[in-house]
């Protein structure tokens, strides 16, 4: 089967995506896109399949049928190796942090910085404490010591670190899965700021959440996922936080937005 | 914190009290200390030796240190209680004298004892004293200046260098804080010249410790007389140090947290002691090694008998060797229950690529045989690395399974199941000639080596020295102990680095004279763990000769070698710190891009490999193997690596711990014998002391989750 990307300018354009495993059908023919520079908001309720999305394309699981375009091009995304050398950095909902290893360890891991000796390389440990610092106090994050261990810390100082690691490293795209499901309100809020900081520094953002009242003040798009279909995109400035909120729980779409959907859907 | 307790605040009370009543414990071990070396019950320097009812120089020094001690304890302990502002300058004093005090015993201690050691190994080596002193091949010729001394050369360099860090790590940190918290609260002049007199010991130490490798010239008075009386010695230090060390470190951080960070929740001791022991994986192995060792050396006199240190480093050096690879396996989250079994078709395989021969390669030498036997094992281990990717069964019911596997070989394919003794096929046990080129080549690369540890660390100490030399004129006469502390390492590393190099061209210089062709021969065996014994008669060489009875095997050192090569890989590269990650939190380890099946693939090929270069020190001890060999070895192996702090879940573990682990293994089964309880007891003891290892790591986890 040919495919040929949709939308021209966008960073991502994952088209007709099906993932099954085994006999479950997760993902049946999603069509997702995001924008440069753009904050999308995936959403969708438990089990919809928005995290087997994100999984497709951070190399996670592979492609039963579909192809992602990235920045223009087809790419075969075939393990977090690969969509890290895209650009694409992703927190997990549970995935993001060793907790028995020290926040300078985390922050590098996969991508230490080394000083060679003759063939052999060693762990620059002063490049990994001192930037790892600055960096997250770049993003607003101050940490005390970057020896101490994950494990001390809290859910959302662990969340932060997660994000500004994300941030620092991420080129293009950013992914959040569910990332203020553990927080408390003045950490949520944090997090949205280190989302549009995200999209200040030229990056796209995909934010996922079942959680629509976090994501609306930031996302600039949503798109619902429901049980395996895209149920479509919408601008914020085309729907009122409740219409989500209902199209989430319902999986219907309203009938003021039905028409507008359908005509898009000619379109393309 | 103290400064909140004295303002009678009550957030501050428990720390305030548990600090004032550690004060007092304190003054009270001073003056008990005091009575006991005044007395005779705590010998120290010459009269460790003999009986005798005065008292020495060191003695005296001791006694009125430990009253002064005591004196500035009970001040302080009694100013505090008094709510006395003024009581924490006493404090200062008190902890500084500690340490010092400790430090001083406790080289009182280490340096004859390294001396000995050091007189030891000085001594020519011979390499070709294989098994039980193999009579037949007494006739070659002697090897002076040969490969055993060059590589004790080396390692003397590194133990030097490592010295002068612990140095670094020990002495100075203390220092600056004592000055930093001085400029805070009050200007008490740390007193220089005590740290200069330290300075002056330790770099004696480190320059008998070189030169008794290199020349063998007598400098330490009072070497000739040392025997097992050392022990009280070390007891004392340790006794002053730690605590001293301990309470300094506690105060220490009491007063950052309060003072600089200003956490809301206050510290409490369980706390600060829980998060000192999270910051190291072997803490829990630290802390059961220095208990069972000052255990067993105030039980009983024989412990630190040079033929005991030897019989029990000589037992636990091979599997120490296996639990490095286990370590390793057990961070990443898995292990390996077929380590037994890869050691005995390793060894097996060997003996009989050398007797009856390898299917292309027809009967071998010994070094092509182990090579081979060494590529067996990693295919074995591959085996089990390739099973456990591909199936996802657990890593248990895999290598459960190659164990029982594994062992067949052994029973049936080679040999049919018998005995393979070397003697049985071969006359002569073998001998390499190696002309003295390659020795020349080795202190080549030595040079290399001592010449980049020079490229690398002295500008760096230079310019810490230059550092703090400018700062001290900047801030009036305030940085002096730093600077000169700075230019001591300095200067030491420097004398270090030009006797290596000195030494080195000795070495050169006699192959050199002696002519290129020579050809010098050693025993195959032997290299690879021969028995390390001196030439000369016991007892004439300054009445410090390795006893004949002494079992001084050459895989100590492979050991202690490959723990350090290991040790580095695991902290200080990104395939260390995949290895954490991948046992720590899979899924995010793969996340951020971490391979994390070719981690586990290669921990076990890391495992089978280290256990085949076990299996030919084994063979090496006892060239005849039988098809029972390694078996129960996984579950001795896997012992170790627990007690050393390894976690079984993954994540968690140091390859330090791993050898303080088979340490204390070793030590448990030659000390129990040693002191008189039945060896049957030692099942149980090894097993009381896994649920007590497990039991700290549960607490090290704990401190590291809230």
């Amino acid at each position: 089967m040919e495919y040929k990307q949709q939308n021209d300018n966008a960073l991502v354009d994952m088209i007709d995506i099906h993932k099954y495993f085994g006999s479950v059908q997760v993902l049946r023919g999603v069509d997702f896109h995001v924008d440069r520079q753009e904050i999308v908001g995936l959403l969708g309720d438990n089990g919809a399949g928005k995290s087997t999305l994100i999984k497709v394309l951070t190399g996670f699981h592979s492609l039963t049928r579909g192809q992602i375009y990235f920045d223009g091009e087809a790419v075969d995304i075939e393990s977090p190796h690969d969509a890290r050398e895209l650009g694409i950095e992703t927190v997990h909902q549970d995935l993001a942090l060793v907790p028995l290893m020290s926040i300078a360890r985390n922050f590098w891991l996969g991508q230490e910085p080394t000083y060679s000796v003759g063939p052999f390389k060693f762990l620059d440990k002063q490049k990994m404490a001192s930037e790892s610092i600055g960096a997250l106090a770049d993003v607003g994050i101050h940490i005390r010591n970057s020896e101490e261990t994950v494990g001390t810390m809290s859910g959302g100082e662990r969340q932060s670190i997660a994000i500004g690691r994300a941030v620092y490293f991420g080129k293009k795209l950013l992914i959040l899965d569910e990332p203020t499901s553990a927080l408390s309100v003045g950490e949520t809020q944090k997090v949205l700021d280190y989302t549009i900081a995200a999209k200040e520094k030229g990056m796209s953002v995909i934010f996922i959440t079942h959680n629509i009242r976090h994501v609306y003040e930031v996302a600039d798009r949503f798109t619902i996922i429901e049980r395996g279909h895209k149920l479509g995109d919408f601008y914020k400035s085309e729907v009122t936080e409740t219409e989500v909120a209902d199209m989430i729980v319902t999986g219907q779409i309203p009938e003021r937005l039905r028409l507008y959907d359908e005509a898009v859907g000619e379109e393309s | 914190m103290m400064q909140a307790y004295l303002e009678n605040k009550r957030d501050a009370s428990n720390i305030g009290t548990f600090v004032t009543f550690l004060t007092l414990g304190f003054a009270v071990l001073g003056v008990v200390i005091a009575y006991l070396v005044a007395f005779g019950w705590m010998p120290l320097g010459e009269r460790a030796n003999t009986l005798r009812s005065d008292i020495n120089i060191v003695e005296t020094i001791v006694v009125i240190a430990s009253l002064i001690y005591a004196l500035c304890c009970a001040r302080t302990g009694i100013g505090l209680l008094q709510r006395e502002k003024s009581s924490l300058r006493w404090s200062q004093w008190m902890l500084f004298i500690t340490i010092m005090i400790g430090a001083a015993i406790l080289l009182s201690v280490i340096i004859p004892v390294g001396l000995k050691f050091a007189l030891l190994l000085g001594q020519d080596i011979d390499l070709r004293a294989i098994i039980n002193n193999d009579p037949g091949v007494s006739d070659l010729a002697p090897l002076a200046l040969s490969v055993g001394e060059t590589l004790i050369g080396i390692s003397l360099f590194l133990i030097a260098l490592l010295s002068l860090l612990t140095l670094m790590v020990f002495i100075i940190p203390p220092l600056d804080v004592l000055r930093r918290i001085d400029g805070i609260s009050m200007i008490v002049s740390p007193p220089r010249r005590l740290i200069m007199a330290i300075l002056v010991v330790m770099a004696v130490g480190v320059i008998c410790i070189l030169i008794a490798g290199a020349f063998v010239v007598p400098l330490y008075p009072g070497m000739t007389t040392i025997r097992a009386a050392d022990n009280h010695r070390l007891l004392a230090g340790l006794l002053f140090f730690l605590p001293g060390l301990l309470g300094y470190r506690f105060v220490r951080q009491v007063e950052e947290e309060s003072d600089e960070l200003r956490r809301a929740i206050a510290l409490t001791p369980g706390k600060y002691i829980r998060s000192e022991l999270a910051k190291s994986p072997s803490a829990g192995a630290i802390i059961g090694f220095i208990a069972i060792f000052m255990s067993f050396t105030m039980a009983t006199d024989l412990f630190l008998e040079p033929s005991s240190v030897a019989s029990f480093l000589s037992n636990v050096a091979t599997k120490g060797i296996i639990a490095i690879g286990v370590t390793y396996l057990m961070i990443s989250g898995e292990f390996d229950l077929s380590v037994g079994s890869i050691l005995g078709v390793t060894a097996l395989s060997f003996m009989n690529f050398m007797t009856h021969g390898a299917p292309v390669f027809g009967v071998m030498e010994p070094i092509p045989a182990a090579l081979l036997a060494i590529f067996v094992a990693f295919i074995l281990g591959a085996i089990n690395g390739v099973l456990l990717i591909t199936t996802r069964i657990p890593s248990f019911i895999v290598t459960l399974g190659t164990m029982l596997a594994f062992r067949a070989i052994t029973l049936v394919a080679i040999a049919g199941g018998r005995i393979l003794r070397y003697s049985d096929h071969h006359d002569a046990l073998p001998v390499i000639g190696v002309s003295n080129l390659v020795f020349m080549a080795l202190v080549v690369i030595g040079l290399g080596i001592v010449g980049f540890t020079a490229y690398r660390v002295l500008p760096v100490w230079y310019r810490q020295a230059a550092r703090a030399w400018s700062i001290r004129e900047n801030n009036g006469d305030f940085g002096t102990t730093t600077a000169i502390v700075r230019t001591g390492i300095f200067l030491l590393t420097l004398l270090v680095i030009i006797i290596a190099v000195v030494w080195l061209v000795a070495v050169f210089s006699y192959h050199s004279s002696a002519g290129g062709g020579q050809i010098v021969e050693i025993g195959y065996f032997g290299l690879f763990n021969g028995r390390v014994q001196s030439i000369g008669s016991e007892g004439d060489f300054f009445h410090m000769s390795i006893p004949r009875n002494a079992n001084v095997r050459l895989a100590i050192v492979w050991w202690f070698i490959f723990v350090a090569i290991f040790h580095v890989i695991l902290t200080n590269t990104s395939f260390g710190n995949s290895i954490f990650a991948t046992g720590g939190n899979e899924g995010a380890a793969r996340a951020q891009g971490v391979n994390v099946d070719r981690v586990k693939l290669q921990n076990f090929a890391i495992v089978a490999i280290l256990t085949g270069i076990a299996a030919i020190y084994e063979t090496a001890r006892n060239p005849g193997v039988d098809p029972l060999k390694g078996e129960g070895w996984e579950l001795e192996v896997i012992a170790m690596t627990v007690i050393g702090g390894a976690l079984l879940t993954g994540g968690y573990g140091s390859v330090v711990g791993s050898l303080l682990g088979a340490l204390i293994f070793g030590m448990l089964q030659t000390g129990l014998v040693l002191v008189g309880i039945e060896s049957r007891l030692f099942a149980g003891t090894i097993g009381a002391i896994i649920i007590a290892a497990v039991v700290l790591n549960t607490l090290v986890r704990g401190a590291q989750r809230n």
